[in-house]
């Protein structure tokens, strides 16, 4: 691939990647909260 | 009477992502971003997600959230007078999935003939002819096609069994199986493709960004266009499934989950179909240009011909490529029907099952008149009017309904920052109160000017007005009729935070 190619690659992959792995820490960071707030956890609603 | 409601957050989120991700991810995504400027489409892509696709997707599940009802009858909550709203959505999702249906049951078969590749050596000819037994002409309608029929039933039983099961029993569980299935075999898909020779021939065809294009104003109504389109809003889809969600439950960080998820997935899959297309070039020793297409002519003749040039697995990879296209289908025909047993139900207070008995039932119905060999021409043309003027202009109308009609924007805001881990700021009202509408109007206006400027496809003028035009209207027409019948008032009453605000 060329170099043009190779660079929005990595901006899609870590725009799109990396924003979706960082919203999915957000989701087990609010479980771990929950959890610690004696609230039980958030996959039972 | 008790109303539905997931099992857990994890089965709500893989739901929604099961209906976000279509086929379109799959056949239609690369070929915008192709024709729009390569790797220069996803700096309009990326703004068209933050300013329409997400906003768009939290308000669907606040709404559905805070009035715990389907469409119709959140919308109603609102204001008495926009019932309507929810159920032309619902009839433009009852339309599509007529004939989504039946392409996933072309799927089916393709999964079936993937078994010793038996397209033979031109899948055109099969697909078109032997396949399809399509017609010369629009009007011919040309009887059954039993063979696409027999795999029609197949899926719509199929359907037919997961929703009859329930939301969390039936849907849940489909999309906790379905979902990781799915992005298993998209990544071996993709592995494969990029090791094969060639692969770096399309790669760069989809990637080499021509930054020239982000001036041109179709590009920007293509992002726009495609994220509302590949996110699944203004179905109803995602207002419905919210409203199964637990009192206590984050929406926002949700929404960001299922968007991205769903855009993610449609660039691997990007990379995985345009690897394989580099691959067709160059084994038939042709540009890239002449080997590329989309939708129906991507899957069903391109990837034959792709699978018959392999040099081994040849079989695997159908199973696993059509495979794919059928998981992705049958969680998003779920949530389609979803949207309007949910609605019928708290209308006339049915019961779950005879909800589903009547959705599926008429829409299998209607269904048969694309399992006819003029099926084709009447899908292709139903399709083009209910994206263009169906769910697009839906979808401008309900915007401009919460933001400027009811001015309901910090309502909800408020609704969704008080049990969302992830808070969302201005930036969403302000999306969703000047960004969206224009540009949805815009996207809604090019539309409207193509149409009126030139004819869609060799179609003839009186199919194009009674299966395009008059189906569209009609829908309007028909969401009134709905909201004009009296309601058997019961599960309405469950919309507890639901007083009507105007």
């Amino acid at each position: 691939m060329n170099v043009g190619a190779w660079i929005m690659f990595l901006i899609g992959a870590i725009g799109l990647w990396g924003g979706l792995i960082l919203f999915i820490r957000h989701y087990f960071a609010a479980a771990r909260a929950e959890v610690n707030a004696g609230q039980g956890s958030t996959d039972e609603g | 009477m008790q109303r539905d409601q997931w099992g857990g957050k994890l089965g709500f989120i893989l739901a929604a992502i099961g209906s976000a991700i279509g086929l379109g991810n799959i056949w239609r995504y690369p070929y915008v971003a192709y024709e729009n400027g390569g790797g220069a489409f996803l700096l309009p892509y990326f703004i068209a997600l933050v300013t329409a696709g997400i906003p768009v997707l939290i308000l669907e599940y606040s709404l559905g959230h805070k009035y715990r009802s389907a469409a119709p009858f959140s919308y109603r909550s609102l204001s008495r007078r926009w019932e309507w709203l929810g159920w032309w959505q619902i009839g433009v999702s009852f339309v599509i999935m007529t004939y989504y249906i039946v392409i996933i049951g072309w799927v089916l078969s393709y999964v079936y003939y993937s078994f010793g590749t038996q397209w033979g050596s031109d899948p055109d000819a099969f697909f078109n002819g032997s396949y399809l037994g399509l017609t010369d002409s629009f009007w011919i309608v040309g009887g059954i096609q039993w063979k696409v029929l027999l795999t029609t039933v197949i899926v719509w039983g199929i359907t037919y069994w997961i929703l009859q099961r329930g939301v969390s029993r039936g849907i849940e569980v489909a999309s906790k199986i379905l979902i990781p299935t799915l992005v298993l075999m998209i990544t071996i898909i993709v592995i494969r493709g990029l090791t094969l020779p060639g692969a770096a021939k399309g790669l760069n065809v989809l990637l080499t960004p021509d930054f020239g294009e982000i001036l041109n104003p179709g590009v920007w109504v293509a992002a726009y266009g495609q994220i509302f389109f590949s996110i699944g809003v203004a179905f109803s889809i995602m207002i419905t499934y919210s409203s199964y969600l637990p009192r206590r439950s984050d929406l926002s960080n949700s929404g960001f989950i299922v968007a991205l998820s769903n855009t993610g997935f449609e660039f691997l899959a990007a990379l995985g179909v345009f690897s394989v297309l580099g691959f067709l070039a160059t084994q038939q020793n042709a540009s890239l240009d002449e080997v590329v297409t989309q939708g129906v002519g991507l899957a069903f003749v391109a990837f034959p011909q792709i699978i018959n040039e392999l040099p081994g697995f040849n079989s695997l990879f159908g199973i696993l490529f059509f495979g794919a296209l059928l998981f992705a289908g049958l969680t998003s025909a779920v949530s389609i029907l979803e949207c309007g047993i949910a609605g019928v139900k708290e209308k006339f207070n049915l019961s779950r099952n005879a909800a589903v008995n009547w959705m599926c039932g008429l829409c299998a119905l209607v269904s048969i008149l694309y399992v006819t060999k003029g099926g084709l021409y009447y899908l292709d043309v139903i399709d083009h009017w209910m994206n263009n003027f169906g769910l697009a202009l839906s979808g401008l109308v309900e915007v401009i309904l919460v933001a400027w009609v009811v001015r309901q924007l910090r309502t909800l805001q408020q609704h969704i920052n008080e049990r969302s881990y992830v808070r969302i700021g201005n930036w969403w009202i302000f999306a969703l109160t000047i960004i969206t509408p224009i540009l949805l109007g815009v996207v809604t206006a090019f539309n409207l000017y193509n149409e009126l400027t030139g004819r869609y496809g060799e179609y003839p003028l009186s199919g194009l007005l009674i299966m395009g035009w008059g189906l569209a209207i009609g829908l309007v027409g028909l969401a009134f009729v709905f909201q004009g019948m009296r309601s058997r008032e019961s599960t309405a009453a469950g919309v507890s935070e639901g007083e009507e605000v105007r």
